[in-house]
């Protein structure tokens, strides 16, 4: 073995102990350690039942049609004509956010939530009334402990506790 | 004695991707000399291109993303340009530099993918954990940007949908500061270590004439040394207010290969730099959308630096024609071709993806080679399955 390989081994040799002793940690322990998310995530979606002006464009631009335009029963009787309103399927969901962007009334927005199981399948299907009573909260099996990503220029990547403990 | 053709065995390889049954490859060996490797891509064949003629031109954005999933960036950008050719529409300038940024972020996170992958396929799975948790930084703020974290469905007719976040500019520079210090541990433990050189080097040699003939794209071409990259050849977004180099290698073996996608990971870090220092003020969607949307919400809307979309894009109708776009991405070019009769939907739309035009290398660098370079040519050509069956 020529000694530039026999250098270039010691080295890749020396860079794994070096990090098996001080490199980033990148594994956060879910459900026991749960990430904040950022501003802005694209979650699941809250629906405000009294500023929706029932246009249809969350349904007309839906790519997955997910957003469905459900007729609202009590409103139609008190109207004398046929309401509808917005529901979701979170089945077909793929979390775009369209309509949220299209939404011309700001009557759905998002959430940072996105990690809820459901037992069937019927359960992830809102219609508006479901839809108004807003998103589930995830349950754990024991509160989790919240951390948030930072950006370290040494480390890359760090999960400190959200609340700064 | 036997015949040759009883020497040889057929081996099947595969399937590769583990969700879909895509690609398997049916080689013929002799002892372990690859005598012919044919990959078998899958079944789901213009599946997204078919698709698309059913869906709305808004709803295409996310359906086109989907082949792609580690460079979604690439397929929106080039889709959304073929769009913006036949509205007759640019994107404002400051609109133009975030996708500039988005798509380097992009390529940087899809080469970490793919190095981690072939790493893992050489039997360093060091690499592959590397690579991926370095990803993670790029894949978060790409994500604070974005609001996801790979089917960013971003860009948008006419614009982007969302401004830089505050701050983005610093927690950006950390990144990419512990990235540039973290790649010479990279070169120590991984590209310059013996084993992973006498894996890749002179391995799957393929010449500038044959990368040239078999239309081969992306990092592969230029490893070969031809120094094409649409970001140079036909400038699109802010590439033709950026400096930056193609990045080539002379060797054409799979050690070149791998090593064009590092250089570049550096020339992308490079390229975001100068986006965030150059980046001008100014409104993110066209002015033909902006005035749209109500004043009250447009008011709104250039406080919080999220467009809202205006009530056309719903429905959008593009005037009868054809268009042709193409973008750099990941793994090479990405290539979009629509043709609207009018209505809401396209006519006809057709996607090139790079994975697909790379495919062809396959059989072409096996033949002769041994079995356990499989994997190290395969990894080295950075093909992504779905992709080419999009």
């Amino acid at each position: 073995m020529s000694v530039s390989r026999a250098i270039r081994h010691a080295k890749a040799i020396l860079t794994g102990f070096k990090y098996l002793l001080a490199g980033p940690r990148l594994t956060i322990m879910y459900p026991d350690e749960v990430q904040e998310l950022p501003e802005g995530y694209r979650g699941m979606i809250e629906y405000d039942w009294d500023s929706c002006i029932k246009c249809s464009l969350c349904a007309m631009v839906c790519p997955a049609d997910a957003m469905k335009m459900y007729v609202s029963r009590e409103e139609s009787e008190r109207e004398g004509k046929v309401v509808k309103r917005p529901g979701i399927n979170y089945t077909r969901c793929i979390f775009c956010g369209f309509c949220v962007d299209i939404c011309p009334t700001d009557s759905l927005k998002f959430t940072k939530v996105h990690d809820v199981a459901y037992y069937t399948y019927e359960e992830q299907i809102y219609p508006p009334v479901e839809f108004r009573k807003g998103v589930p909260k995830p349950l754990y099996f024991r509160e989790p402990r919240r951390v948030r990503a930072v950006l370290d220029e040494r480390r890359g990547m760090r999960y400190e506790p959200a609340d700064g403990s | 004695m036997s015949s040759p053709e009883e020497k040889e065995l057929e081996l099947l390889i595969g399937p590769q991707h583990p969700a879909s049954g895509h690609m398997r490859l049916v080689a013929r060996v002799d002892g372990d000399v690859v005598v012919e490797l044919r990959p078998n891509i899958g079944y789901v064949h213009r599946s997204v291109e078919k698709l698309a003629e059913v869906k709305k031109y808004l709803q295409i954005i996310p359906l086109v993303e989907r082949p792609s999933l580690a460079d979604t960036t690439a397929n929106n950008l080039a889709y959304v340009m073929a769009l913006e050719k036949l509205l007759g529409i640019e994107a404002p300038e400051r609109a133009k530099y975030l996708r500039t940024l988005l798509a380097e972020i992009n390529r940087i996170h899809s080469h970490l993918y793919g190095l981690g992958i072939h790493g893992v396929m050489i039997g360093s799975s060091t690499a592959y954990m590397w690579c991926f948790g370095d990803r993670e930084p790029f894949l978060e703020l790409a994500q604070e940007l974005t609001g996801a974290r790979l089917t960013y469905s971003y860009i948008v007719p006419g614009g982007v949908r969302r401004d830089l976040p505050a701050g983005f500019g610093e927690r950006a520079e950390k990144v990419l500061r512990y990235m540039e210090n973290r790649m010479k541990d990279y070169f120590d433990l991984y590209f310059n270590n013996p084993v992973v050189r006498a894996r890749l080097e002179g391995v799957g040699t393929l010449s500038r004439e044959d990368a040239i003939r078999l239309g081969v794209t992306g990092p592969n071409l230029r490893a070969s040394g031809v120094a094409y990259d649409v970001r140079r050849a036909d400038p699109y977004a802010a590439y033709p207010e950026l400096e930056f180099d193609v990045i080539t290698e002379e060797a054409g073996d799979s050690f070149a290969r791998v090593m064009v996608r590092v250089r570049e990971i550096v020339e992308s870090m490079g390229i975001i730099r100068q986006v965030l220092r150059k980046i001008p003020e100014g409104p993110i969607l066209h002015e033909n959308y902006e005035k749209l949307i109500p004043p009250k919400t447009r008011e709104v809307m250039k406080r919080k630096g999220i467009i809202k979309f205006p009530s056309v894009f719903a429905n959008l109708r593009v005037p009868a024609g054809e268009a042709i776009s193409r973008v750099e991405g990941g793994r090479g070019e990405v290539v979009f071709h629509i043709v609207s009769d009018g209505k809401p939907s396209p006519y006809r739309m057709r996607m090139v993806t790079p994975s697909f035009r790379n495919v062809i290398l396959f059989e072409h660098l096996t033949k002769g080679a041994r079995v356990a370079d499989i994997p190290a040519i395969y990894g080295s050509l950075d093909y992504f399955p779905p992709e080419a069956d999009r």
